[in-house]
């Protein structure tokens, strides 16, 4: 009932749809993102996208593709400084910085400011067109798809890079194709939860995750289900109030994840079964 | 099993300097070979350049025998010395161990795949924490996993570079002695890295001593000489037999002389 109230409006629908797609995809990239440790580079992506949003405000080209532009030439910069070097922090600070800068220089030549700011910012998932549906699902299968194909190589290099180099795997093309996948699911979460915000279906998902399992499959599914899970909370919960849907999201997942913090916690501080006496004890008993 | 590999007037240099000088030596089908030498002599040097992580400036390193590596069977399996794993890296035992499996596609594990998998973990003894989080095993327990994950890309020889390294004395010869039966039941090959010649001594069928731009290949007995070492160290360099064990100290003159820690002295006379 309540459902299909909400679900009788076009932005609610489309809300429905991308926001699930957006949620899927980042909940399974977002544990590869915490494995490799660079959720530092997903954070600076949000932000470069918000750079590239501006300049597509600018330009009057569409701010999904202002977006992706921005974010995958940054993966394409900072992945050529190598393997070696796209991990320092400080590379990535100075490719962030200039984009930053360029992003303000494009929102103060543009006259459309304010509400334009602010909705790159936060997110605009209840202003998300039919066509933008479209490229969010797309974009975000093919993601999907990419990730499936690649799973082993991507799961071994994320998890073990020592081993992965050891046993011949290309590591530097996998690093690049994974800045590059991580780009264009940036762009798209952008448009869901805002620049600012990316961090909470990135990263909070996969961190519930690993929580809860050691299972790499387990992890992937049970990120991309708690995600899902927060969207529509927020969407639902942002329908009926007046407050904003992306901040209903970073509520439900900051919640799921001082709750899982506290679980695993708890299951650390379980004692572990009575041994069975061994046989020296039973000796010295006799 | 597997193919002989020939080393032959291998020159490698590194940051400005010759690590590995004229380097020639056989390994022949299901040898284990130890390799044993101070720190910096190129033991890694020489596992990477057989890998083809390095190139060497001149000599080769070639493969005999019709069944010299192929996709299904290559020529090498190598476990890196240094492997840090985060004490809370949310990964099962399992998993990690399937990483090695040479086959990329499909993304899911196929029935053969478990089969190997549990074949693996069964032969190095870690099969009964093969649920268990990587970060929360012990040194021994991981050492173990990592030549189970070795071993998943049925290797025909093992590069295991100081599989040993700080562990205690139950927990080396434990990986030694997984190491010399994979060696003796199933042929593997292996080329085995440490700094303790006595542990290296009961499994290994040779044992190469590299120094910096100087080798010795052959069994324990014909290496491990007062003037074999010498000529390698270019000092006095002695060698005890107290009992079974072997000791290598260097001369009380030459104490500078940077020589291959090989247990601790004392501990091994007062052990007899």
């Amino acid at each position: 009932m309540i459902l299909s109230s909400m679900l009788q409006y076009d932005f609610m629908q489309h809300g429905f749809l991308a926001g699930t797609f957006v949620a899927i995809m980042c909940g399974a990239i977002g544990v590869f993102v915490i494995a490799r440790g660079v959720s530092f580079i997903a954070h600076t992506f949000s932000e470069i996208g918000f750079s590239g949003a501006a300049f597509a405000m600018y330009t009057g080209m569409d701010p999904l593709n202002g977006m992706l532009l921005f974010t995958c030439c940054s993966a394409l910069a900072i992945g050529q400084l190598g393997l070696k070097i796209f991990r320092k922090d400080i590379v990535i600070s100075v490719v962030l910085s200039v984009c930053l800068g360029l992003g303000l220089l494009f929102l103060s030549l543009s006259s459309k400011q304010a509400n334009a700011v602010s909705s790159l910012l936060f997110g605009t998932v209840l202003g998300i067109s039919t066509v933008d549906v479209w490229k969010t699902a797309f974009l975000s299968t093919a993601v999907l798809c990419i990730l499936f194909l690649g799973y082993r190589m991507l799961a071994f290099d994320s998890f073990d890079p020592v081993g992965a180099r050891a046993a011949g795997l290309p590591v530097r093309f996998i690093s690049m194709a994974f800045l590059l996948l991580l780009a264009v699911a940036t762009a798209e979460a952008i448009q869901i939860v805002g620049a600012l915000l990316v961090f909470t279906l990135m990263t909070i998902p996969a961190s519930i995750a690993q929580n809860l399992t050691h299972s790499v499959w387990r992890m992937i599914l049970l990120s991309s289900l708690i995600a899902v899970a927060g969207v529509w909370a927020g969407l639902v919960l942002g329908f009926y109030t007046n407050a904003p849907v992306s901040f209903f999201i970073t509520i439900v997942e900051g919640g799921l994840y001082f709750a899982s913090l506290g679980w695993s916690a708890m299951r650390e501080r379980m004692r572990p079964p009575e041994l069975a006496p061994s046989s020296a004890s039973l000796n010295e008993a006799a | 099993m597997g193919c002989e590999i020939a080393v032959e007037h291998l020159n490698v240099h590194l940051g400005g300097e010759w690590v590995l000088r004229d380097l020639s030596f056989n390994v022949k089908p299901g040898e284990f070979l130890g390799i044993i030498g101070p720190n910096g002599a190129g033991k890694t040097t020489l596992l990477r350049t057989m890998l083809g992580m390095l190139k060497p400036e001149s000599g080769s390193i070639t493969f005999q025998g019709k069944d010299a590596g192929t996709a299904a069977s290559p020529v090498f399996g190598y476990a890196p010395q240094i492997r840090q794993m985060d004490a809370d890296i949310p990964l099962r035992a399992w998993d990690f161990v399937s990483f090695g499996l040479r086959r990329r596609f499909p993304p899911w594990l196929s029935r053969q795949d478990h089969r190997i998998i549990k074949e693996a973990m069964l032969a190095t003894d870690s099969y009964e924490f093969a649920g268990k989080p990587v970060g929360k095993l012990s040194g021994g327990e991981r050492q173990r996993l990592f030549i189970a994950q070795t071993l998943v890309g049925n290797p025909q020889v093992l590069l295991l570079d100081e599989p040993t390294s700080n562990l205690d004395p139950g927990a080396q010869e434990n990986v030694a002695s997984i190491v010399h039966l994979l060696n003796q039941e199933r042929g593997i090959g292996a080329l085995f890295v440490t700094h303790d010649v006595n542990l290296i001594a009961r499994h290994a069928h040779r044992i190469l001593y590299l120094t910096r731009g100087q080798y010795a290949i052959g069994t324990v007995k014909q290496v491990l000489q007062s003037s074999v070492l010498s000529r390698l160290y270019e000092a006095p360099v002695e060698v005890l037999n107290i009992g079974s064990k072997i000791v290598v100290i260097a001369s009380a003159d030459s104490t500078r002389t940077p020589i291959c820690f090989h247990g601790d002295c004392s501990q091994e006379v007062v052990g007899q």
